[in-house]
């Protein structure tokens, strides 16, 4: 029985396994040019030695912090207001071109402007991982309260509840799922602008890290960064859906009765009762 | 069915002596990649006037705007030749790129901006300033050099702030986020004609005439195809001496390429207190800023006993000209 149970969580290794092999494999024979893609062995080495020495420390220090401020700002920000869209369609229409102006832009675009408006230092990197996460964060949760059965919230209504409470416990738990999905997505979507935002006047950052390694061809540490930005990612995602389950552990007696309604079983067993 | 086995291993001998004939032949076109500066104004110029078809090659001159982007496709074939900053040419050596420097572009050309009313006169001013450099370019190894040659402690006495664009950093000393930049022509020269900056000095005056950027060619390049690659010199050294007769001709064909800039101000950022176009090169010189490097910590290996230079195909082509 646990070997049934280990087998999935066994499973999730077996392809970065095997890609792991590949890569230290094809430098090693020479089918590709160790300079461009050094092995695993020498890129493991290498952040073996950043991590050793504490530099490692410090660039990831300084990465999450900024990701965390940026992100966390953005949620702030696109949260309520996205909300508010998502309920009036009116004020929507009115926001909708400027949320969707603001999607397209990559966060390289902005640099110029942030250390304009910011400065140098942690401020201009925190604006461009923010400004790169909060329109995407304000679509979806636009989108999330849009797609909540209306009728929910003028049952609640038609009973008695005021608009705000209504919307607090009708239609926020209704848009959870989604809006969980959106955060989980949003945080991968800011550790993607930090290599824009340490573009920006920083000295320290994984994305820092990274660029600087590029500017002398050190290419096992141009991987080893985004290794440790890749295994953040990972663990965040899992963090995430850990926590997705315990918020969520309601829906499952939802989700069991709309997939047994779907197939018209929950039905003819509702009839018989 | 025999027969048709026949015919695939004939095609499939056909295609296999076919792709070796291909491999064996001069790579063709030949593919050059050319950062988007000044000091490349040669390979533009040998572009414009059709000097590789006259020299009977068949070139094509790619304008990149990253330095480490040339030397990648360098490393991966894409670019048989390439011109980049001598530092990104070394780095890329020192780490094992199969490249060698075989001719100069430019040398000077880099230097210390600040604001004109910045308080900033002398070398000793910047103590406790902040100044925007370009992490491990030349513009950073130079900098730390004259900031030591002038008593100066780059990692205490001054905060340096990393940037990765020239034009970046100067947006931050024009709105007074920095107080000094590491700088390259024509930006300096831009900043003085506006108003606002003033050159506080070149870094030739602590290394006078020191390398800018080089030319480089592939390993495999030199090898296989040592009549090409003198071609190519040749048609440089022409172009360079193009530059040299008319620099207001050069000015116009940088504008032109670069597609930024007047030419009125990029002749003036091609005078000779500035910079100066050069494809003459001494394997010394390179193995100072080597040396220079790697006692700044940019390299992995001592430079001593490397070699980072192949002078032999300009060597020909001037003896030639003789």
């Amino acid at each position: 029985m646990s070997g049934e149970k280990g087998r999935p969580a066994f499973r999730q290794f077996l392809l970065p396994a095997g890609l792991l092999l590949l890569w230290e494999a094809f430098p090693r024979l020479g089918w590709v040019d160790p300079v461009l893609l050094p092995p695993f062995s020498q890129v493991a080495g290498r952040l073996g030695s950043l991590a050793f020495s504490g530099t490692l420390w410090l660039h990831l220090g300084a990465s999450l912090g900024r990701v965390f401020l940026g992100y966390v700002l953005a949620v702030g920000l696109a949260l309520p207001l996205g909300f508010f869209l998502g309920l009036s369609e009116r004020a929507e229409l009115l926001f909708r071109p400027l949320v969707q102006a603001l999607r397209p832009l990559a966060p390289p675009a902005w640099i110029p402007l942030a250390i304009l408006w910011f400065g140098i230092g942690n401020a201009p990197a925190v604006f461009i991982i923010f400004v790169g996460t909060v329109s995407t964060l304000l679509a979806g949760t636009i989108s999330a309260v849009r797609g909540v059965d209306r009728r929910l919230l003028q049952a609640a209504l038609t009973l008695g509840a005021s608009r705000h409470r209504a919307v607090l416990m009708v239609v926020l738990p209704a848009a959870l799922p989604e809006l969980l999905t959106l955060l989980r997505l949003g945080m991968g979507l800011a550790w993607m602008c930090v290599m824009a935002a340490e573009m920006a006047a920083v000295s320290r950052g994984l994305g820092f890290l990274i660029l600087e390694a590029r500017n002398t061809f050190s290419t096992d540490t141009v991987l080893a960064g985004m290794v440790v930005i890749g295994l953040l990612g990972w663990g965040l995602d899992g963090a995430w859906r850990l926590l997705e389950g315990r918020l969520l552990r309601w829906q499952v007696g939802r989700r069991a009765y709309e997939m047994l309604g779907s197939a018209g079983a929950f039905q003819g067993l509702s009839q018989r009762d | 069915m025999a027969r048709k086995y026949g015919r695939f291993a004939k095609r499939l001998l056909f295609l296999v002596l076919g792709l070796l004939l291909i491999g064996c032949g001069p790579a063709s076109p030949i593919q050059i990649g050319v950062r988007t500066a000044n000091d490349h104004v040669p390979f533009y110029i040998a572009d414009r006037e059709g000097m590789y078809r006259e020299a009977g090659l068949e070139v094509q001159v790619h304008l990149v705007p990253s330095n480490t982007e040339i030397i990648e496709a360098l490393q991966r074939g894409d670019f048989q030749m390439g011109a980049v900053p001598v530092t990104t040419a070394i780095a890329a050596i020192d780490r094992g790129a199969r490249l060698r420097i075989v001719a100069m572009t430019g040398r000077g050309s880099d230097g210390l901006l600040v604001r004109k009313e910045g308080g900033i006169a002398r070398w000793e001013d910047l103590r406790g300033k902040r100044i925007a450099t370009i992490k491990a370019s030349i513009l950073d190894v130079l900098l730390r050099q004259a900031l030591e040659l002038h008593g100066l402690d780059p990692e205490r006495d001054v905060t340096l702030v990393y940037f990765q664009k020239l034009g970046d950093m100067v947006s931050a000393l024009k709105t007074g986020q920095v107080e000094a930049t590491s700088n390259t022509e024509p930006f300096m020269t831009d900043a003085v004609r506006q108003g606002w900056g003033s050159i506080l000095g070149y870094y030739t005056e602590q290394w006078p005439d020191h390398p800018c950027c080089v030319v480089l060619a592939r390993e495999d390049f030199l090898r296989e195809h040592p009549r090409e690659v003198e071609a190519i010199l040749g048609v440089h050294v022409r172009a360079v001496e193009r530059a040299w007769e008319d620099p207001a001709y050069a000015a116009r064909v940088i504008v032109e390429y670069l597609q930024a800039f007047d030419p009125a101000l990029v002749e003036a950022s091609l005078a000779p207190e500035k910079m100066r176009l050069d494809y003459a090169l001494s394997a010394g010189e390179i193995l100072r800023m080597a040396q220079l490097m790697f006692r700044q910590g940019l390299l992995e290996h001592d430079p001593a006993g490397r070699e980072f230079v192949d002078l032999g195909p300009l060597t020909r082509v001037l003896e030639g000209r003789r």
